[in-house]
């Protein structure tokens, strides 16, 4: 098991196109999977020189999952037993998390995907949320337009699909 | 500058056979070479192998915005990863099991230990490599109910159970009980190692319905069923060698002994949840397959004292289910059997002059020892002494001494309460008596019939305030109240108002002696009275008439005329018989110093009349008394003992004797007691306390069953006696031939009345 080490520890990562950034070990710990890593591999020495690889992300979008990180360095670590269901439900973002999410729509996919990748949940959450919302209240002819979809559904489909969902529209 | 040189070639996230090759080398390298360490780039190797292959097919295209993928549905991949790593682990634990075959005994569970410890940490880190898959595939399927999914770590415990410990888990077991059994032999173990295999074991114990929470079913099934019944064998086989070689008493030092090492061994190496079955196991093997033997030498313990022995055997059969009552039954037997020898012992040697003390020590002294052994050796249990105070009650009210009739022990203890109380020139210091009467109340509690007690208590307790001889107050007071914790205000009321009247009547007199005073009247008598309550005393009015002599009468007259305007309309009776007094005798020609004579009111007035002349006859006395002759002869006889009086002619006082004062008297002492009626008084009350108690207790008897059928109006018969029986128990045990008689003196004095179905009604 990984003895305790002091928050202050420095840890480096390295992008999938070579950026090398320095981070709190605490910072990094936000992320189960480099967590359970650094605990396992907990003789390993990460220098600026040997730095943690962070494949299938670039620096662009480690660097902004970082600045994510670093915010909630301090947020109570949720474990799996109370991850209440309210919390799922609800589309509340709080505001700090609201602007950071206010990137081009590449760059959020982007985010959501990294954070599925280094199990980072909570930011995963507020991703997917920033997503639900964009898709609240849209017809889903508006909806393709946001996400730039072609609908590829014949005219029968269509109305298959309307007459089973029938019940959930809005009266 | 980083390169990413050491970062391995990810395989193409489509290609399962190119990527489970991949993930293959990094869990082997886990599986067996751990120890040569794993770098960061084959950690984040073989997850981002896992993480791509499970986004395979739903990822495409990611890298840009748009979302066009020709599958729709939430489908998970990862299943094909899952099956393989099944494989892998069965292949990889049937070679284990192949190799362990080259061991046994300790080499054997050193193999299993290592290998095990082996293969959990790898399944840990495995668990955390395929995180991805244990977070989207395998809680997918759990979620919608599949069976047998579990998540990557359990998956390795399901597999070892299946694979390799099915095979090998009875020859580890086998190791196992051979090192125990060793060192139940005496030698020194590696019994760390015992250890890791019940952790071992333990650990594969999964739900089965519920994976996320363990049971020790494989534990218990494997181990501790296996460990019990060799424990059994080995106590079987040890205890009956060690009984057919040994002493009863060695032999329970011995299983004392053991029974301590196994909860030892517990604590040591075995999980806690084999405490309790391996302690009934040992119980049974140790203890309860040999109580007979260990019972049969009780009775020798118990006659010869071995008072540690008893200890022991007590902690010993205390341990199995009803390992007690017969001990406590031969306890019982035993306790009444030394109460009745002892008994005899004082009754044989002192016959009828059996001196209260000696027959209340005699009791006491085997209550003392046996409750010291209760709290000794029986761990002051209740039961035990429960047992000690039926063998106690059974001695106390039936033995030799109360053959003669069953009322001897609560005289006995009354009497000897009173010689305690009485005013003796023996007397014993006040922390002593306080002691001895709180032995007294010991005995009491065994005494069933307490209303003969609370008589003859009431009586000499008279007796005692009357001749204000009682030898303190603060003892009275305590002994009453030591009475009234045991039987209750009722039990005490009377004794508690006689003390009263007591206190009432000294205030009483110093008022009557100021009264006196004010009217400067001084007294011509020196006297004081005592006024006792009728109901409260169990005091008769005297037997004779009786005329005061006029010197006394006065006072007496003064006295009446006093308390009646203190207190209009109350009859005073007196109780001549018991008042006393003393006279000066100024005529002796022997002595400068008067001599004083101690004398009851009846021989004050007998000696008064020869002042004024020297010869009185036997007539003249009864004529100016009026005193019957019996109790006139009784008076004159210690008078004429003493020669105070000279009698002329035979040696019985009677009609047609004269009697003279004798100038002469002589006597060593200047106070001479005359006052002596007293043996055959008290043979005479003896007697009759004894009377009244079956009439006393027909009374009892009978405000009893009016009480019950007033509260409940109706009862059946039967019922009515044993309630009767419960309410009067505290005072004696009433016998059922009484009870019928009562409610049928009851019946026709028309308290009750009979109903039909031998029911009884109460009638107001």
């Amino acid at each position: 098991m990984a003895e305790a080490k002091p928050a202050s520890q420095k840890i480096w990562l390295i992008s999938n196109d070579n950026a090398t950034m320095e981070v709190d070990r605490v910072v990094v710990e936000r992320s189960m999977l480099l967590k359970n890593m650094l605990e396992d591999l907990s003789h390993t020495d990460i220098t600026q020189d040997n730095p943690i690889p962070i494949p299938n992300v670039n620096e662009a979008v480690l660097r902004k999952v970082v600045e994510w990180c670093e915010h909630h360095r301090n947020d109570p670590v949720t474990t799996p037993d109370d991850e209440s269901d309210a919390r799922k439900k609800t589309t509340d973002i709080e505001e700090w998390d609201q602007k950071f999410m206010q990137v081009d729509q590449e760059m959020l996919f982007e985010i959501i995907l990294a954070s599925n990748f280094l199990d980072i949940k909570p930011l995963l959450d507020v991703g997917c949320k920033t997503v639900a919302n964009m898709i609240k209240g849209k017809s889903p002819e508006e909806i393709r337009k946001t996400f730039n979809i072609t609908n590829d559904f014949s005219a029968e489909e269509e109305e298959q699909i309307r007459r089973e969902n029938e019940w959930a529209e809005d009266r | 500058m980083v390169t990413r040189m050491g970062m391995p070639p990810v395989p193409n996230r489509e290609d399962i056979n190119a990527t489970w090759k991949y993930l293959e080398d990094g869990i082997t390298r886990i599986m067996t070479d751990l120890e040569q360490g794993m770098d960061m780039q084959m950690y984040m190797g073989v997850y981002t192998a896992v993480h791509n292959f499970c986004t395979s097919q739903k990822a495409v295209g990611l890298s840009g915005p748009s979302m066009t993928t020709s599958h729709r549905g939430a489908h998970l991949l990862g299943e094909d990863l899952y099956n393989h790593l099944i494989q892998y682990l069965q292949k990889h634990l049937a070679a284990l099991v192949q190799s362990s075959k080259s061991h046994t005994d300790e080499a054997l569970l050193a193999y299993y230990i290592r290998e095990w410890n082996r293969y959990t940490v790898a399944a840990k880190y495995i668990h955390h490599l395929f995180q991805y898959l244990n977070r989207h595939w395998v809680k997918r399927e759990i979620d919608e109910g599949k069976k047998n999914i579990y998540d990557v770590y359990t998956l390795h415990l399901v597999q070892w159970r299946k694979v390799l410990f099915e095979q090998v888990s009875e020859k580890v077991m086998d190791a196992v009980l051979k090192l125990v059994e060793k060192q139940r032999s005496g030698e020194t173990i590696e019994y760390g190692q015992i250890k890791q295999v019940v952790d071992s074991f333990v650990s594969l114990g999964l739900d089965e319905a519920d994976p996320s929470k363990s049971t020790l079913d494989v534990y218990r099934f494997h181990f501790e069923r296996p460990f019990l019944a060799a424990t059994k064998e080995f106590y079987q086989a040890e205890s009956k060698q060690f009984v057919a070689e040994n002493s009863v008493v060695e032999y329970m030092k011995k299983a004392e002994m053991r029974l301590a090492e196994e909860e030892e061994r517990v604590n040591m190496y075995l999980h806690g949840d084999i405490a309790i079955p391996l302690k009934k196991c040992c119980n049974q093997a140790l203890i309860a397959d040999h109580s007979a033997l260990l019972r049969e030498e009780f009775q020798v313990l118990l006659d010869n004292d071995r008072e540690e022995d008893m200890a022991r055997m007590y902690s010993l059969l205390s341990r199995i289910p009803d390992g007690l009552d017969p001990l406590r039954t031969r306890f019982e037997t035993h306790v009444r059997k030394a109460g009745l020898a002892a008994v005899q012992k004082v009754q044989s040697s002192e016959g009828d002059k059996l001196e209260p003390k000696v027959y209340v020590d005699a009791l006491l002294e085997i209550h003392t020892q046996y409750q010291g052994l209760v709290k000794r050796a029986f761990n002051d249990e209740p039961e035990f002494t429960r047992s000690l105070d039926n063998a106690c009650r059974e001695f106390v009210n039936r033995n030799e001494v109360c053959k003669s009739g069953s009322n001897k022990s609560p005289e006995l203890l009354a009497k000897y309460t009173d010689v305690l109380l009485r005013k003796s020139t023996t007397s014993i210091e006040e922390a002593d008596l306080e002691r001895t009467l709180s032995q007294i109340m010991t005995v009491f509690k065994y005494i069933e019939d307490k209303d003969v007690f609370q008589k003859f208590y009431s009586r000499m307790l008279a007796r005692r305030l009357v001749h204000s001889n009682s030898s303190s107050d603060d003892a009275e007071t305590s002994m009453i109240s030591k009475l009234k914790e045991a039987c209750g205000f009722e039990y005490t009321n009377k004794l508690q108002r006689m003390f009263q009247d007591m206190q009432i009547s000294k205030d009483l007199n110093k008022e009557f002696k100021e009264h006196l005073e004010s009217y400067d009247n001084p007294k011509a008598v020196d006297s004081t009275f005592s006024i006792l309550g009728t109901g409260f005393w169990p005091l008769t009015p005297p037997s004779t008439h009786f005329t005061p002599p006029a010197e006394i009468n006065g006072e007496i007259e003064k006295f009446v005329r006093f308390y009646k305007h203190k207190h209009d309309g109350r009859k005073l009776t007196w109780l001549w018989h018991l008042c006393k007094g003393e006279v000066k005798a100024g005529y002796c020609k022997n002595s400068k110093t008067p001599y004083t004579f101690q004398v009851s009111i009846y021989q004050m007035s007998i000696l008064l009349l020869f002042n004024e002349k020297d010869t009185n006859t036997y007539e003249e006395i009864i004529a100016i008394t009026a005193l019957s002759s019996e109790v006139l002869d009784q008076a004159l006889a210690v008078i004429l003992k003493a020669k105070v009086l000279l009698m002329e002619g035979g040696d019985k006082p009677g009609p047609g004797k004269a009697f003279r004062l004798n100038y002469d008297f002589k006597s060593k002492k200047i106070r001479v007691n005359l006052n002596l009626g007293g043996v055959k008084e008290a043979k005479q009350e003896e007697v009759e306390t004894n009377k009244t108690i079956e009439e006393d207790r027909k009374l009892v008897l009978q405000s009893a069953i009016v009480r019950i059928m007033k509260a409940r109006k109706k009862m059946k018969h039967t019922q009515l006696v044993s309630e009767t029986i419960n309410q009067i128990r505290s005072r004696f045990v009433p016998k059922v031939g009484d009870i019928k008689k009562c409610i049928e003196i009851l019946l026709d004095k028309e308290y009750l009345e009979r109903l039909d179905d031998d029911e009884l009604g109460y009638l107001a």
